[in-house]
Order: C-alpha cells, then structure tokens, then sequence
C-alpha cells in the first residue's frame, strides 16, 4: 500500500486535498482499510477527518438530529437526543461490529460505503435521512434514498464529501431491528429488517437482499390502506418481499434470504393482537 | 514525520512512515503485546487502549495518534505483581494459546472503568469482538466477573 496520508485542519483544507480524483477520506477507516489491505480500493491520499472538530457535532434540530461526519457509533450510544429521540438508530448500531469497531467507525462512513447491508443505513433510511453534501459547487442535499445508488456507489462527485446527516426525530413510533447472520459476534447480514410503526402509518426497510438498502413504499401504502387483518396479512407480506430482490452469495442463497423476510414478518405482524403489539 | 505518543506513562518522539499503523509503530517501540493476527478489523487481537477506549490498532493511523494517549497490557502490573484483571485471568484459566489475552485483557480494562459491576449478559456483548479460537469464553467470562470482585474490592 502506498498512498499518502494527510490530515487538514481546517474543511477548506480539506476541500483542497479532495480535488485530486484519486484521495479517499478517512473517518474510522473501520471499512476503508479492510478495503485497502484486500487491494480492492488503492487511492493515492488518504484524506483523515479527525481534526476537523465542526464534524464531531451532533446537534438537536427541534424535528430532527443533525449528526457529523466525524461523530462515531460509541459517541452516538453515548448521546442523550439520540438516546430519547432515536431508538431505531441506536438499536441498529447496536448490532454493529464490536466495541472496538463502534468506537472509530462511523454513521456517515456507513453511509459513503453504501454497503447494502449498513446497519446503520437501514435505521437512516427509515429515518428519512437527508445526507448534507459539501462539494465545489457549494452545500446540497439529498435524501439518503437516492443518495446511494448501488454497492458502494453514491451520488457523491469529485471535491464532494459528506458533512453530515440529518435524520427525523422517531421516538413517538414504535421501532424494531432485526439481524439475521451466520452468528452472532463480528457478522455481516444474511438479511436484515427495520420496522416503524405508529399505529396504521408504518415505515418498513430491508437489509442484504438487494443492491441497496430498500424501503418498502408500496407495502407501506398497502398497510396504511387495508391493514392485515385475515387474509390481509399475507398480501402485505408478499408486497414487502416483492420490494426486494436478493442474490445469491457467500453468506446466503437467494431463496433463503426471501424467506428469511417472509418468515421474519409473518412473525413481527402475524401476532395474534392484529399485527404486532410486541412492535417496541 | 514524527509524531508524540504516550504510552503507558511513558512519552515516545517516533518517526512514522506517513502510512504506518498504529500497532507497527506500538511493535517498533517493543510493546509486543499488540499482536497482528487477521490485520482487517475482524478479530481484535491488535486491541489498545486510545484515550481510554478500546481500538484497533491495525486500523488506527499512527499520525491520527499524535499527541495521545496509549495503554497496553504492558503498562498493567508491576512487574513483580500481576493487575487484578491478570490475577483473575490466571486463577481462572481463562487462556489457552494466549495469543488473543493481552487484547482481551485491555477491553476488560475499559468495560471495567465504564460498568464496574457488569453482569455476565454486558460482559458477553462488551467482548464479543475479541476473538479467541481456543476456548468457548465461559471461563474469560468468569474472569470478567472475577476481576469486576478484584477492583470493587469484593474479594481479596
């Protein structure tokens, strides 16, 4: 590996260092290292983000959270808003990694790696997560949804580079995350599933079985409509799994990680007190 | 470039290579204690303490240490006294082949500091990153236990 590594102290410095087409920014380097060392990235710079001390900022925005580029997964577990304000974000991280991984990594590094299977994401994109892009045209905007457009793929262009992220308050819904893996300790999804819920407004999302991240909208609006009594239950099951498009891999099948999902709901909204008062 | 690291109590100058990773440069200093096992942040052998909180070292940069503060299982003890957390790894036989105890050890040593009475359930998910292939963690989870008694001053 050889590459430079810089460490600005100061975001127009770091501006600088990112119009060269081949640096990569580092905030835990929990994933770009690992990438790094298997030869699948080689960027020339590193650019570390550590010094930048705007990004470690998580602040209270009334409806919503701004969360920084910086801010790690132990620093979030730690914080009183996100604590109160967002039950799915924490229960997600959570199941990330270790102790050791959540205390470098970060949400918005889970969002850059745009992995299909990001814990955190799934708890973003359930949040309705609007990603802040800073870049040499100036700041936009975007939803977390389009934002990531494929494994490891965003919309992010040369000179841009994620600030922050801004998530909705969710703590007047009822919130669930689940990970399905191998095992245990250290492991990467089989599938995973967020659920929000406030009584018939649901939010659904779903983890490793497609190429991103994936929001159940169409099941979603199917719930809200007709609930899931009786015969209801199953067709909203089916439209969940077909929001869903899964690959064969090294950690599942493709049949298997559907009916994971399947088995999965059928257990989270099949409960006798019509769909899922152990929703919590 | 150089940068200032202190370790254990004691202060280091070092030259680093703009790349290196904190736990060559631990390694060069001879704190072998900080073992390279997978070197892609899966098995946490290479665990030290930054500032108090478990990381890994195969994956921090030496230059984003600059200035702060390292412990590792070397800065424990006395020499001729073994640290309570050591104590109860030994009278527990909590370790095997070894190779993963020093890191073991340094994430007790910031589970301890944060929860000084976990039960068995935190201890489990605290240390779910170190990977250890020889046991099956129930007696490293005794020693957890064993030692929250030792530093509480529970048992002699």
């Amino acid at each position: 590996m050889t590459f430079k590594l810089m460490i600005p102290n100061t975001e127009g410095e770091l501006q600088q260092e990112l119009m060269d087409d081949e640096a990569r920014i580092l905030a835990g380097g929990t994933d770009l290292m690992v990438q790094m060392r298997s030869g699948k990235v080689a960027p020339t710079r590193v650019v570390s983000i550590k010094k930048l001390e705007r990004l470690k900022e998580i602040s209270d925005l009334g409806e919503r959270i701004r969360i920084g580029a910086a801010v790690t997964y132990s620093e979030l577990q730690r914080s009183h808003i996100l604590q109160e304000k967002s039950p799915i974000l924490l229960k997600a991280i959570r199941q990330i990694g270790s102790l050791q991984i959540r205390n470098r990594g970060t949400a918005v590094g889970n969002i850059a790696n745009a992995s299909p299977a990001g814990d955190a994401v799934l708890a973003m994109v359930l949040s309705e997560a609007r990603v802040e892009i800073m870049g040499p045209k100036g700041e936009r905007h975007e939803s977390i949804e389009s934002f990531i457009i494929g494994p490891g793929r965003t919309t992010l262009s040369t000179g841009e580079y994620i600030r922050a992220v801004v998530i909705e308050k969710t703590d007047d819904w009822q919130s669930l995350f689940i990970k399905v893996g191998q095992r245990n300790a250290m492991c990467i999804s089989v599938a995973s599933i967020g659920v929000l819920r406030k009584g018939k407004e649901v939010r659904l999302a779903f983890g490793s079985v497609a190429p991103v991240v994936v929001r159940a909208h169409k099941a979603e609006r199917f719930f809200t409509r007709e609930g899931i009594d009786g015969t209801k239950l199953g067709e909203f099951v089916e439209r969940c799994v077909e929001s869903i498009s899964p690959i064969d891999d090294v950690r599942a099948s493709s049949w298997y990680r559907r009916q994971v999902v399947r088995g999965e709901l059928m257990k989270i909204f099949g409960h006798p007190d019509v769909g899922g008062t152990d929703v919590t | 470039m150089k940068i200032t690291i202190n370790v254990n109590g004691k202060t280091h100058v070092v030259k680093i290579e703009s790349a290196e990773m904190l736990l060559d440069t631990l390694r060069r200093l001879g704190y072998k204690s900080v073992h390279r096992s997978c070197d892609s942040a899966s098995c946490s052998s290479c665990t030290v303490l930054l500032d108090g909180n478990p990381v890994l070292s195969c994956c921090v940069f030496s230059a984003t240490a600059d200035g702060r503060f390292v412990e590792t299982v070397e800065g424990l003890g006395s020499g001729e006294e073994l640290h309570p957390i050591q104590k109860a790894f030994l009278e527990e036989g909590a370790s095997q082949c070894g190779y993963c105890i020093p890191s073991l050890i340094m994430t007790t040593k910031a589970l301890l500091a944060v929860e000084p009475d976990p039960t068995e359930s935190e201890i489990r998910e605290m240390l779910v990153g170190n990977i250890c292939r020889c046991t099956g963690y129930e007696a490293q989870t005794r020693a957890v236990k064993k030692a929250s008694r030792y530093l509480r001053g529970d048992e002699e």
